[in-house]
């Protein structure tokens, strides 16, 4: 119970945060900023006693929200080890991202609003960690993605940055339609949405001759694949999957802190987080779809990053490979690999990203200080900064060389453990399978390229803005602080006692297994076939990477750039993305525009002639009943009216004080009341 | 000795010759002169039936007498305030004058 109200705290913070920073005036706008760092520097202080204090526990919490009919909907607090982990790291990157931001944004004119839409974030994502049912964790899902919105359209005034959002928010949506399909079904099925009795209720389900049966209630079998299909839609949209990746490319349009917290740490990890709550619900099918597209996304995401030349480009792509890999894992069975890799990747990433904040910042006081007129992210003005920006260099270094995957650092723990349950996967599943692993394999030699490609550029050779090098300075502690933290965590010995063998992990060895829904074939991540295979064959390709990335650009080398005209046909598949953004542009936004051309002119030609003409016979009917208005019912009142008024006349002269008329009529009405009488 | 029936027909007759005046004059005196007339002709019923022997009818003929006196005063006081009023004691005219 006083895990629950720890959790409880740690869930209210960000919210607090948030709207003190809305109601902060603009002259208290610094001052606000550095309460919510204070604020959620508890919450992470908070978050890890929790983790200490839950250990492979689990702690369910839940009260009445509200009944529909006979239904009744809860609210709960669900903690378990791979949630509060998440949550410490939540909580860590966003308090590190904070105070990053304090430099970074010092000058913008939105800061409050900045500070504020950053806790909303860290707020919808520990209600996401938090719920312990699904339809909590997709009012959260929203909130995280509405909050993503916000925070990538912050300079809205922007044009690139306005459009980004909105695409952003609308392709998520695209994915959230799964999760509502999947939800659906759930309910249909189950009749309940708390995680644990789903997982209970899923493992006494049973397929018999077509249909899936739980409980009184059957399905016949294929709704169980379209309910796995459906969730995985919606970890597809959030976590930039193929066919839906092309919204996080543009999603670094927003300030690079917020590329470093949501697009690269934590909101994006949402989706890989989703399919490990569900992974009970996934069936083979699935479970195959999942590492298929996964290692596709990982392969695209790779190919794509190797021509970019805007310095965030390069890891947003860089992201969608990696959140690629931990799909793999989902896909193949080895849920903890794929949660490993996800927390991981949250420090690397995030300090990789923070780490070219601070190359943009820097090059950006130059751009105001000559006021030149620059692209501060292109890497082709760049060149020879490490001697410049020591600490951004050095962290930058430790966590590419994570990123890479190699020995003694943390990404190559997590990517060995994928790699080798990709193999293991492709092995008990058969020939086609080992496409998956090829495309995990070949992934490692482009991420060691296009890495090594990033860090020559950048840091060595000769500064090629035209410009000394030695007018760039690096910025504050605030942005020292915030990298040191994170590429310490980014070294191996923090996540295995033994920095080559991930089977030594703390983190794997507390996660509980799951997968018993699917029992069809039997894979333990922790099983060591191939382990030593996979591990000297991932550090050669790593190797083959580097050595690639050096011969192409090593420093003293003199640099050409292509014009855009002159690239090789894989230099623009990569930098185009695939031509993604064009396939959508000339097949499905082309036909939508079609589509809203054509009911344009169903609603002229149909629609509106429908409504006209009903507006005629309106016209027409009104006419008639006016025209009988006039003629009988004002008739009728006027002859009434003329009625009244004779009788009142007749009648009046009683009364009009003739006094001999009295007398005439008394005599009258006597005669003939006596006439009557007698 | 005249029969009872001659006093009946003087009687109706001057009723009916009073009525004529009330309903036909235009002029408040000669109204109240009709009126007079009637109250007369009532008289003379009275006394006609009571020629048997009674005298109820001839002490009831004798309050008539002296109620028509009295109504005469207060009325022929009224006629003169109205015609301090109105200039006129023609009653069509004074009955157009109320509005």
């Amino acid at each position: 119970m006083a895990l629950i109200s720890i959790a409880l705290v740690i869930f209210l913070i960000p919210l607090t945060a948030f709207a003190m920073n809305v109601i902060a005036p603009k002259s208290r706008a610094r001052t606000a900023s550095y309460i919510s760092i204070i604020l959620l520097l508890i919450s992470t202080i908070l978050s890890s006693i929790l983790l200490l204090k839950i250990g492979s526990e689990s702690a369910v919490t839940r009260m009445d929200w509200f009944t529909v009919g006979s239904y009744t909907f809860e609210v709960g607090v669900l903690l378990d080890f791979q949630g509060v982990l998440l949550l410490v790291i939540v909580n860590m990157v966003s308090l590190l991202v904070h105070i990053y931001s304090v430099l970074y944004m010092a000058k913008d004119p939105g800061y409050t609003r900045y500070f504020g839409f950053l806790s909303l974030f860290t707020f919808a994502m520990a209600g996401i960690i938090l719920s312990d049912n699904l339809l909590m964790v997709f009012v959260f899902w929203e909130l995280v993605g509405l909050s993503s919105y916000l925070l990538i359209g912050h300079w809205y005034s922007k044009d690139s940055a306005a459009k980004a959002s909105k695409k952003a928010f609308i392709v998520n949506r695209i994915g959230d339609t799964g999760f509502v399909v999947a939800l659906c079904i759930i309910w249909y099925q189950f009749g309940t949405f708390n995680l644990d009795e789903i997982q209970v209720l899923m493992e006494s389900s049973q397929l018999q001759n077509g249909f899936w049966v739980s409980g009184l209630s059957a399905l016949p079998a294929v709704w169980l694949s379209f309910m796995g299909i459906g969730l995985f839609l919606a970890a597809v949209g959030k976590s930039a999957q193929f066919p839906l990746q092309v919204w996080l490319p543009d999603a670094m349009e927003g300030p690079t802190p917020v590329s470093a917290l949501i697009h690269a740490a934590t909101m994006v990890a949402a989706g890989v987080f989703l399919m490990s709550r569900v992974v009970v619900l996934l069936d083979l099918t699935t479970l195959a779809i999942i590492a298929t597209v996964g290692s596709i996304t990982a392969f695209m995401g790779a190919v794509a990053a190797l021509a970019q030349y805007d310095i965030k480009k390069v890891l947003a792509y860089s992201t969608i490979s990696q959140l690629g890999y931990m799909l793999i894992g989902i896909g193949t069975g080895a849920y903890e690999a794929a949660l490993f890799h996800l927390f991981t990747h949250a420090f690397f990433k995030a300090a990789l990203f923070l780490a070219v904040g601070s190359v943009i910042h820097s090059l950006h006081a130059l751009k105001q200080k000559h006021n030149l007129n620059i692209d501060v992210q292109d890497m082709r003005i760049m060149g020879g900064l490490k001697s410049n920006l020591p600490v951004t260099f050095y962290t930058y270094l430790i966590a590419a060389f994570s990123l890479m995957g190699l020995p003694l650092f943390s990404g190559f723990l997590s990517k060995d453990a994928l790699l080798v349950a990709s193999l293991n996967w492709s092995a008990a599943v058969g020939q086609l399978a080992y496409g998956v692993s090829l495309l995990a394999f070949a992934t490692v030699t482009l991420t060691a390229f296009y890495m090594g490609r990033q860090l020559l550029l950048v840091f060595f050779g000769d500064f090629r803005s035209g410009f000394s090098v030695s007018e760039i300075q690096e910025g504050g502690w605030h942005f020292k602080v915030a990298l040191i933290i994170l590429c310490t965590l980014s070294i191996g010995f923090f996540w295995s006692f033994n920095p080559f063998d991930y089977m030594s992990s703390w983190l794997l060895n507390t996660l509980p297994a799951k997968l018993n829904s699917t029992p069809q074939f039997d894979l333990e991540v922790r099983d060591a076939t191939n382990h030593s295979f996979v591990g000297v064959g991932s550090i050669a390709l790593v190797m083959a990477g580097v050595l690639l990335a050096w011969l192409k650009f090593k420093p003293g080398k003199i640099l050409t750039f292509a014009e855009s005209d002159q690239l090789s046909f894989l230099e623009r598949v990569s930098i185009n993305n695939w031509y993604l953004d064009k396939f959508y542009e000339r097949t499905i936004l082309s036909f939508i525009r079609w589509l809203t051309l054509v009911l344009a002119q169903v609603e002229r030609k149909v629609i509106d002639r429908l409504v006209n003409s009903f507006g005629w016979i309106g016209v027409i009917f009104s006419f008639v009943v006016g025209w009988l208005d006039k003629v009988f019912i004002d008739g009728l009142i006027n002859f009434s009216a003329f009625f009244s008024s004779q009788v009142g006349g007749m009648t009046k002269s009683f009364q009009y004080g003739k006094v001999q008329s009295f007398i005439i009529f008394a005599l009258v009405s006597l005669a003939l009341i006596i006439f009557l009488i007698l | 000795m005249i029969p009872a029936e001659h006093f009946y027909y003087i009687g109706a007759a001057l009723f009916s010759i009073g009525l004529a005046i009330v309903l036909t004059k235009r002029n408040a005196i000669m109204i109240l002169m009709g009126v007079e007339l009637m109250l007369n002709a009532s008289n003379i019923n009275f006394l006609a039936y009571n020629k048997a022997g009674s005298l109820d009818g001839q002490f009831f003929a004798l309050f008539v007498i002296v109620v028509a006196a009295a109504e005469a005063s207060v009325a022929l006081a009224i006629v003169l305030k109205v015609y301090k009023h109105f200039k006129t004691i023609n009653l069509d005219k004074i009955a157009d004058i109320k509005d």
